[in-house]
């Protein structure tokens, strides 16, 4: 069992600034991370608008915020948080790995991960057929017929990205496009890619191998297979927050809530990063900033504590 | 002692695995994924005894790309005096890598 000043859950933009003042602030400072420090930015090729960095791989801003982390003296260690005990004086972290923390604040910056569709046939080809990632899986597909579902900034920069190794990419959207204008023109335009707008995903092909896709028309109710050799899903993000359920701080979405200072409703216990309810735009540099500003509320909480 | 990861090529590949216990990282320079279990497996190293762990890229080496069937990156590979153990495919935490490596 490790006690310390503050724990904070997830290595993502939000934490790791968060552990850097809290650091800074002299509180003893254990920074857990299930994974690898990063979190969603490490898929991220390039980031080209966090100041003072022009243009940056993901991968290479997260191992220099970690360096920095490590530079102030930050003790990180791998563990999967899956629940807060606040019944005693100090808050006890319950890890799957068996261990656990006890800290007297805690920041929660678990972040998000992709949503998925939750239809049939789905969770058998998760992380075979159907990836997340097309940096990582597209060199698979080199010269085959490739799904993308969505239509918003991920699944249409993806696209076209799959699009210059693929032999055909079929986009699939519940809506129209809804990307950055120029780069649905650039999707638009490219002779090897299919876009089917307003269908619905009904299942998922295959027995043992995929298949395809059944998916149907909102607006004519026709419903189509798409036969392919692989689905690349960008439909959104979910908040990653059930291990925070039962503390009742998580909104209907599954979003923690959260006050300007981060605080949630319960004392000691923040919240920073994109697992905040109600946040007008998540990015790396609003992570940051929500980390900072955690990490200032828990070091008050601590002054608090301490003058009792 | 295996101190660092070294970057080899298909060809020095062949000879490396068929020694002793090899951990391969097939890696691209395009992924940010691969950038990060790098700067893990270069941690990894430095605690390591008796595990050559090496790392080679997928854009520049097909026929070992092909010949161990690496669909995707990054993907480790265990080798263990010339058969595979055990492989994984994206990127990995520390705890984790370790465990393969003691397989």
């Amino acid at each position: 069992m490790s006690n310390h000043d503050v724990a904070i859950i997830g290595a993502g933009p939000a934490g790791m600034t968060a552990a850097i003042y809290a650091a800074r602030a002299n509180l003893n400072v254990v920074l857990i991370e299930k994974l690898a420090p990063g979190g969603q930015i490490v898929n991220t090729y390039e980031i080209q608008n966090y100041t003072g960095m022009g243009t940056i791989n993901g991968a290479e801003l997260a191992i220099k915020m970690f360096e920095h982390t490590q530079e102030l003296g930050v003790q990180f260690e791998y563990a999967t948080v899956i629940g807060i005990s606040t019944t005693g004086p100090v808050k006890k972290l319950i890890c799957e790995e068996g261990l656990f923390y006890e800290a007297k604040a805690v920041i929660i910056a678990t972040g998000t991960e992709p949503g998925m569709l939750n239809v049939p046939g789905e969770s058998s080809f998760a992380g075979t057929s159907i990836s997340w990632c097309a940096i990582c899986d597209g060199p698979r597909y080199r010269n085959k017929k490739i799904i993308v579902i969505g239509g918003g900034n991920s699944a249409v920069e993806e696209g076209i990205y799959l699009a210059s190794m693929a032999e055909e990419v079929v986009i699939v959207t519940l809506f129209n496009l809804t990307a950055d204008p120029i780069a649905c023109r650039k999707l638009r335009a490219l002779s090897n890619v299919k876009i089917y707008e307003y269908y619905e995903i009904l299942e998922f092909l295959g027995e043992g191998k995929f298949i395809g896709l059944k998916a149907k028309s909102t607006q004519t109710s026709e419903e189509m297979i798409i036969k392919a050799d692989g689905v690349f899903e960008y439909i959104g993000i979910k908040p990653i927050s059930k291990a925070f359920i039962d503390l009742d701080i998580v909104d209907d979405h599954g979003y923690i809530e959260a006050d300007t200072t981060m605080s949630t409703k319960i004392p000691g216990i923040f919240a920073a990063g994109d697992v905040v309810a109600r946040k007008f735009l998540r990015q790396v540099i609003t992570a940051c900033s929500d980390g900072a500003i955690a990490a200032r509320s828990a070091a008050k909480y601590m002054e608090k504590l301490n003058e009792i | 002692m295996a101190v660092t990861v070294r970057e080899i090529n298909g060809e020095e590949l062949e000879r490396l695995i068929a020694g002793n216990k090899v951990l391969v990282d097939f890696y691209s320079k395009t992924c940010g994924p691969c950038k990060m279990l790098s700067y893990v497996l270069k941690d990894v190293a430095k605690d390591v005894d008796g595990v050559e762990i090496v790392a080679v890229d997928f854009d520049k080496n097909k026929e070992a790309v092909d010949k161990y069937g690496v669909d995707s990156y990054p993907t480790l590979i265990v080798f263990n005096k010339g058969k595979e153990v055990i492989r994984v495919k994206g990127l990995q935490q520390r705890p984790k890598i370790m465990q393969l490596i003691n397989i």
